[in-house]
């Protein structure tokens, strides 16, 4: 069992506040990762709940009980560095018991956690290897590994994939989703990778300068983003903002008047979102569509994207099949799908529901 | 096959090599040779007598006076490097640390412990018989100023404590180097890693002796090795501090003393042998060359990649 709740946490190092009042709860066994571009404050927020760093304001319990003032080593936290951390002059054994005996674990119990997590990770060949003579994807299984012996109730994994090559990041990452299949402990994940974030987590928590923009589902956020913010951090190309005018049921929109059945209530200025595959391309634009010019084409092999400029300067990437594709400067036409369209408060950025 | 030829590089690399080579083959591989061959000869003054093979080897070390002074100035070798040893590099260990973990005014003592390195040995010398005057000295004034009167000494003038005396002003002085060397051998270990342990012990023991020294110790192989050759060739502190007789009674006699004073006289005893001194010389040479070689190889050994 491990629930964590984080009541109005602050952080300030000096006098720079760098996380204003962070709210979040945890439930058990669940996969939550903090997703968010650099310097967000997600592995500020992470080192907070490890308690690596204190916590300058707020509170932070484990189970119901507070953790600001226990101990890292005592809280029942594992954790996972980008770097992997592991102690260079230790073989892999020696690096997964340390931490097993520091803990008053009876020899015989240690040597059987770490029998059962060489196991479970494939580490049998290499116990008895120094970190140095082992790749990179073997590191980071021995870093894991020194986690898992120790039994905590809640996982931290830092980046755990940044320093991997690509092909073996995706193979880790199936790993690790594998893994709390298995053990089932709560494993709080933290990444500026947003596909590992929506391959990986039960929730997301999408942060941005200090704050957390949203917290939910994979598909919530990719669906129902709150605002502007992870609308465009979620998904990849990233969805296309532009500004529009309401007036009656239709959008004025760069430079085109698109009637739309689907509106938010109320007339003015307001920003719509369309990611990349609810737009369809036409070779002649005509009424409705909106005008664009290609700028240029990517062919990814099974589906291609092209960029579109509007009139109004606003770059768009739109989906198309890999028989479809479109020179530089060709004059095109954007038609949108209705129900895709995600609409935004021009002021604050905030989702509009329609 | 390449030739060899003198291109403008070459006579660069050339003319700028071998003065400095010819300096040090002049004034230390001569010197050093010429040692080895005066050992082996009888000497009247500065004239060499006739070849006397191994005799003045086994006299310095078989034949009274001279081999009860051997191994008392021998003896008091050891004590020095196994005293600083604790207390240098022990210490320097400890401050190093103490400097690594930014206590408040680290930056101030971090100049100020390695300050002292950059003192002449004479300087500091001299400063310490002052600090240690029985009299006079601000250590005995300090004692009898907080009412510890009876523990203010002749510090330098009586057996028991001149050594101690000496080695103290040692580490004193040259605390700072392995401090330097530990604290940039801290400064190496990845936060993460430290991190990583915090993750595991709240111990501030178990982190130090289990993680911080082990990686930590591969800086100090050349710690201990320069701290070996240092304490056989002490010279300087103890000829400033005690003279060249190792006063009083030769309780601060060291081998440097000895063989200075054997080879090239003293005051006081007059006497002089180049050839017994050669043969001392040689056989400091040739223990501290080969001890040091085994400890550098021995540690090396144990060095760890980060």
């Amino acid at each position: 069992m491990a629930r964590l709740n984080l009541r109005g946490v602050k952080k300030r190092f000096k006098s720079t506040e760098v996380l204003h009042g962070i709210d979040l709860d945890i439930g058990d066994r669940e996969f939550v990762v903090f997703v968010g571009p650099s310097g967000c404050g997600k592995s500020t927020l992470l080192r907070l709940i490890a308690g690596l760093d204190p916590i300058s304001e707020g509170e932070f319990m484990l189970n119901g009980r507070r953790m600001n003032e226990v101990h890292p080593s005592q809280r029942g936290i594992a954790m996972v560095f980008q770097s992997y951390a592991l102690y260079p002059h230790m073989d892999v054994y020696e690096n997964m018991a340390f931490g097993a005996r520091l803990m008053g674990l009876s020899k015989t119990e240690v040597e059987a956690r770490i029998a059962q997590t060489a196991r479970m990770l494939q580490l049998e060949p290499l116990l008895k290897r120094r970190p140095r003579e082992l790749s990179g994807g073997q590191r980071q299984r021995v870093a894991i590994g020194r986690a898992l012996v120790r039994k905590p109730e809640v996982f931290l994994l830092d980046e755990p994939l940044s320093n991997l090559d690509a092909a073996l990041r995706s193979e880790v990452r199936l790993e690790i989703a594998r893994l709390h299949r298995e053990i089932g402990g709560t494993m709080i994940y933290v990444t500026h990778d947003q596909v590992e974030a929506m391959t990986l987590a039960d929730r997301i928590v999408v942060m941005n300068a200090g704050r957390i923009e949203q917290v939910g589902s994979p598909r919530e956020l990719y669906e129902t983003p709150a605002n502007l913010f992870v609308a465009t951090f979620i998904g990849s190309p990233k969805m296309a903002v532009i500004s529009a005018e309401r007036t009656g049921n239709a959008l004025a929109v760069a430079g085109a008047t698109v009637p739309l059945a689907r509106l938010p209530a109320g007339d003015g200025s307001l920003r719509i979102g369309i990611r990349p595959d609810a737009i369809r391309l036409q070779r002649t634009p005509t009424e409705g569509s909106i005008p664009a010019t290609v700028v240029y084409t990517e062919y990814l092999g099974e589906n291609a994207f092209v960029y579109a400029r509007l009139v109004d300067g606003t770059l768009v990437g739109i989906r198309t099949t890999p028989n479809d594709l479109y020179e530089p400067d060709a004059s095109v036409g954007l038609l949108l799908d209705n129900d895709a369209i995600h609409f935004f408060s021009a002021q604050d950025g905030r989702r509009l529901p329609a | 096959m390449p030739q060899l030829r003198l291109t403008g590089r070459g006579l660069w690399i050339t003319a700028l090599i071998v003065p400095p080579l010819a300096f040090v083959a002049l004034f230390v591989v001569y010197p050093i040779i010429s040692a080895f061959a005066y050992a082996f000869f009888d000497w009247n003054g500065l004239l060499r007598g006739e070849f006397v093979g191994l005799d003045n080897f086994h006299t310095v070390l078989f034949v009274e006076p001279y081999a009860s002074w051997t191994r008392n100035a021998f003896s008091h070798n050891i004590i020095v490097f196994f005293a600083l040893m604790v207390l240098q590099n022990g210490l320097g260990f400890f401050l190093a640390y103490a400097l690594w973990r930014e206590l408040p005014g680290a930056r101030f003592h971090r100049i100020a412990v390695f300050l002292p390195v950059v003192l002449s040995t004479i300087i500091v010398g001299y400063l310490f018989k002052l600090f240690l005057h029985p009299l006079f000295g601000v250590v005995n004034i300090s004692l009898r100023g907080m009412g510890l009167g009876e523990l203010a000494q002749p510090w330098l003038g009586q057996s028991s404590t001149a050594l101690w005396a000496l080695i103290a002003a040692n580490a004193w002085h040259m605390v700072g180097f392995p401090t330097l060397v530990f604290l940039a051998g801290m400064q190496r270990i990845p936060t993460e890693m430290l991190d990583a342990v915090r993750m595991e012990t709240r111990s501030e023991w178990v982190k130090i002796t289990k993680i911080v020294w082990p990686l930590v110790a591969p800086s100090a192989t050349v710690v201990f090795v320069l701290l070996f050759v240092g304490a056989f060739n002490w010279f300087e502190l103890p000829y400033v501090m005690a003279g060249l007789d190792g006063s009083p009674f030769g309780s601060t006699d060291v081998l440097g003393l000895y063989f200075y004073r054997t080879a090239f006289g003293n005051v006081s005893s007059g006497q002089q042998d180049f050839g017994l001194g050669s043969a001392l010389a040689v056989l400091i040479f040739l223990f501290i060359a080969v001890i040091a070689g085994l400890i550098t190889v021995r540690l090396r050994a144990r060095e760890i990649q980060l």
